[in-house]
């Protein structure tokens, strides 16, 4: 399964697609079963320049019912710094985040669907 | 210390309305991304993992406290309270907001701060001996001389878009506080046998993926034929530098590629057809420069004082003074280091309370002035040895009082994979855990000056090259591994460390450590630091050691 | 016919080029004023400066310009092509076209030339604009001239900070009196 993700311009603030807009919640965003979708998505996305940069696609994958990204970098962008729990996505604490946290399947660089050069 | 006048104050304004200008046309959708990612960057504005990144320059690692109040402030407003001080003495925030950058760089231009060319492929913000002004052994000020390259370098119409990123060190002292020999141009003061100031220049150190150290171009340059001289270097490398591949745009491998005799040989012919009048600062703008550097007068004090040899029975003081107090060239006085290395906590990190409290305590005993290490601690350069027990009584309470200057859990570590998108691996967890081992200020002290280095991957923004224990993280199929090296530095005996083995996983690591630690405590002869004993024998001890306890 | 920026001294206008590039696939048409590359200026230049039209010649990032030396005199124009905006050799190029060379007639920027870069541009000595953003000829001139300061000297005629201040101090300053350098 494939999620869309970006920054928002405006504020920096990592962004996943969610049928036709942009939501600042991991467990908000659209996921693509077919590559034909996410790519179609991708293509919408880039048409919009002023909301969102550097979109890109990631691999997520159900980890005991919860989803996550495969890669751990991914991961890191979807909760905040570990260095300061206190910040980022990850200060919410909800159930998803902990989920998230508690995940210990190994990531894999194929999560990394397509380098970021900022 | 230096002020800008309105001259350079009105740059500042255009430049942030510049700016303003140029986000508006971002935001508006007139310029594309790709168009304005150098324009944002050449105003130290990245967008990194979680938010944007502003890296507001310190030049010359010198902050008055006005201008360290005005960081906090803004750490406090804009960002979430903290901010980190980088090893190329900047100060990164990391939860910026792109429509808040332009209200930043006012802010900051008001206090004469700003971000010009923290980032881009240009002449990046000069860096200077920490102690500059202030420690015995300086031939001159050095950031006289940052001050004239800042002038040049800011706004360069030649410059602007260079191959690649371009950074400039400058050390005026017997010793390198400023590891000169791994940038672009390194630049050593020292008087000739007649007296007269002269540079060493050293080209094409850099750290990455081809690590290099600067080779000497010229042993003597009149100082004040730096800047045209520069200029040549400058238009060799623009001419000269291929651009057809990233990762082989930077001078040092111009210069390995032309080899040292054939680069200086076309700098020395483009120097000679350069009118360097136009080019190099009349001497009365040096001189208006080098006034405005003299520190104040110093209270003439006893060279020792009695109120602070009392302080040291106390041994968490003692052990203060023995590591992060050193020597003035005024004597009574002394240079106070400030750790941000407090065990456990992230390496170079300062709250804003901490900035305002170290504000507080340079205007009350240093002269108002502060400095920024490489090494990512704070300075007091200007103390009376009498006010150190005070100073230390303040920065206690505070966690700025950590007596670990140069020794094992004084780590140098890039934000990493927690905050950039170009990092491979974190840093900062593997910096609290090796930092959290080797806690007990005591088995620290007796292990001696060791300097740890960790860069979250190959561009080496935590300088492992230079560390006596270099520790790179690589990203080993979408999982974090770390590469140790060994028997750095990047002093005055700057070497680039081995590579003592394969990767391990970040938990290995604290483990790895203490098995090298313990390696070099069996092998060590009378005063050798850690560095002095992998030199003499070589890494085969610590490799044996290190991977027969991991299998 | 396509147009072009020029500026001079504080003034920019918009006019037409008259001058028609030549890629070296194809044919020098018949009259008119041209501008061809430097691999075609070497093999046919002499046959091109003598046949009664006014020649320019447009360089790419690696050309040297110390090769037109020869011709220098003989050039209506000369191009520097930024092949992208952030390729910066043709600054450098500039620099010397017009410090050492003394080149004194037109200079074009041609290629990924964008707003953003008129200040530079200018001062390293370009004064015609084939800007690739639509930028009208006010808005060049806007940006070319968004500083009030520059810290060094240049192929233009702009004074650095450290004259400014030099003057400020001798009393030659204008509207600034009583602010003298630190």
């Amino acid at each position: 399964m494939k999620m869309l993700t970006a920054n928002s311009l405006t504020t920096g603030e990592v962004v996943f697609w969610d049928h036709g807009q942009w939501s600042v919640r991991f467990a908000d965003g659209e996921r693509f079963e077919a590559d034909e979708a996410a790519d179609a998505a991708l293509a919408l996305a880039e048409t919009q320049p002023k909301i969102a940069v550097a979109a890109y696609l990631i691999d997520v994958e159900d980890n005991d019912g919860h989803w996550v990204p495969i890669a751990f970098r991914e991961r890191l962008r979807a909760l905040g710094p570990s260095n300061t729990p206190q910040h980022g996505k990850q200060a919410d604490g909800d159930a998803d985040v902990e989920a998230f946290q508690a995940s210990h399947s190994s990531a894999r660089s194929t999560g990394r669907v397509k380098l970021i050069k900022r | 210390m230096y002020r800008y006048d309105s001259l350079d104050k009105e740059m500042l304004t255009d430049r942030s309305n510049e700016f303003r200008h140029q986000a508006a046309r971002r935001l508006s959708g007139e310029i594309t991304e790709d168009q304005f990612k150098p324009l944002r960057l050449m105003n130290g504005l990245y967008l990194q993992l979680h938010a944007y990144m502003l890296r507001i320059a310190i030049p010359f690692g010198t902050l008055n406290t006005k201008q360290l109040r005005r960081l906090a402030w803004v750490a406090k407003t804009y960002d979430k309270g903290y901010g980190h001080f980088t090893t190329r003495t900047n100060l990164q925030l990391h939860w910026i907001k792109l429509r808040d950058a332009p209200d930043i760089l006012d802010a900051l231009a008001e206090v004469d701060l700003h971000a010009i060319q923290t980032s881009g492929n240009c002449i990046r913000n000069i860096t200077a001996d920490p102690y500059a002004g202030a420690t015995a052994d300086e031939i001159d000020d050095p950031r006289v001389w940052v001050e004239a390259m800042r002038q040049w370098s800011t706004n360069h119409p030649e410059y602007s878009y260079l191959p690649r990123k371009f950074k400039i060190a400058v050390t005026a002292a017997e010793k390198d506080r400023a590891a000169i020999r791994s940038y672009d141009v390194g630049l050593h003061l020292r008087r000739t046998r007649d007296g007269e100031l002269s540079f060493e220049v050293m080209v094409g150190g850099g750290q990455g993926r081809t690590p290099y150290l600067a080779k000497t171009i010229r042993e003597h340059l009149p100082a004040g034929r730096l800047l045209s001289y520069l200029d040549a270097v400058l238009r060799v490398y623009n001419r000269q530098s291929r651009r057809d591949n990233i990762h082989k745009q930077r001078i040092k491998i111009l210069v390995a590629t032309l080899g040292v005799e054939e680069f200086t040989r076309q700098v020395e012919a483009e120097w000679a057809l350069i009118e360097g009048a136009d080019i190099d600062l009349p001497d009365t703008e040096l001189a208006r420069i080098r006034a405005a550097f003299m520190p104040c007068a110093f209270d003439p004090q006893p060279a020792s004082s009695p109120v602070f040899e009392a302080a040291k029975a106390d041994p968490e003081f003692a052990r203060f003074t023995r590591r992060n107090v050193h020597p003035h060239k005024v004597p009574g006085y002394a240079i106070v280091d400030i750790s941000l290395k407090v065990p456990g906590e992230t390496p170079g990190d300062a709250s804003s309370e901490q900035m305002d409290l170290v504000a507080d305590l340079a205007d009350a005993y240093s002269q108002g002035e502060v400095r920024i290490n490489y090494t990512q601690n704070l300075v007091l350069p200007h103390v009376k040895l009498a006010d150190v027990p005070a100073i230390y009584a303040a920065l206690k309470p505070a966690g700025l009082a950590t007596a670990n200057m140069d020794l094992i859990t004084d780590i140098i570590a890039c934000p990493g994979l927690d905050y950039c998108t170009l990092a491979n691996a974190r840093a900062i967890p593997v910096a609290q855990s090796i930092a959290k081992r080797f806690a007990d200020p005591e088995r620290a002290e007796q292990i001696g000056d060791l300097k740890i280095n960790i860069s979250g991957c190959i561009n080496a923004c935590g300088h492992h090259h230079l560390g006596a224990i270099g520790i790179l993280g690589v990203d080993k199929k979408g999982e974090e591994y770390y590469q140790l090296s060994l028997g750095g530095s990047g002093g005055d005996d700057a070497e680039l460390a081995k590579i003592l083995g394969p990767a391990m996983s970040g938990p290995a690591i604290p483990d790895a450590i203490e098995t090298l630690v313990e390696t070099y405590i069996v092998h060590r002869k009378d005063g050798e630091r850690f560095l002095d004993t992998v030199r003499r024998t070589g890494l085969q001890p610590f490799k044996e050691a290190v991977y027969a306890s991991a299998d | 016919m396509p147009q072009l920026i020029k500026i001079e001294g504080e003034r920019a206008s918009t006019v037409d080029d008259l001058f028609t590039f030549v890629a070296d696939e194809d044919a020098v048409p018949a009259a008119g004023d041209v501008i061809v590359t430097l691999a075609r200026l070497s093999s046919e230049g002499d046959a091109l400066l003598s046949s009664g039209r006014r020649v320019g010649v447009r360089l790419q990032p690696s050309d040297a310009v110390e090769d037109l030396a020869y011709d220098l005199g003989a050039l209506a124009v000369i191009e520097l092509a930024f092949a992208k905006f952030r390729d910066g050799r043709p600054y450098s190029s500039a620099r010397v076209l017009r410090g050492r060379l003394n080149y004194q007639g037109e200079l074009r920027a041609v290629g990924d030339v964008l707003r953003e870069q008129a200040l530079h541009m200018v001062r390293c000595g370009f004064n015609a604009f084939e800007p690739a953003d639509g930028s009208t000829a006010e808005q060049w001139l806007a940006a070319a001239h968004r500083y009030r300061h520059v810290y060094q000297r240049a192929a233009d005629d702009r004074e650095p900070v450290f004259v400014e201040r030099a003057q400020i101090a001798s009393g030659l300053g204008h509207n600034r009196p009583d602010e003298v350098g630190v």
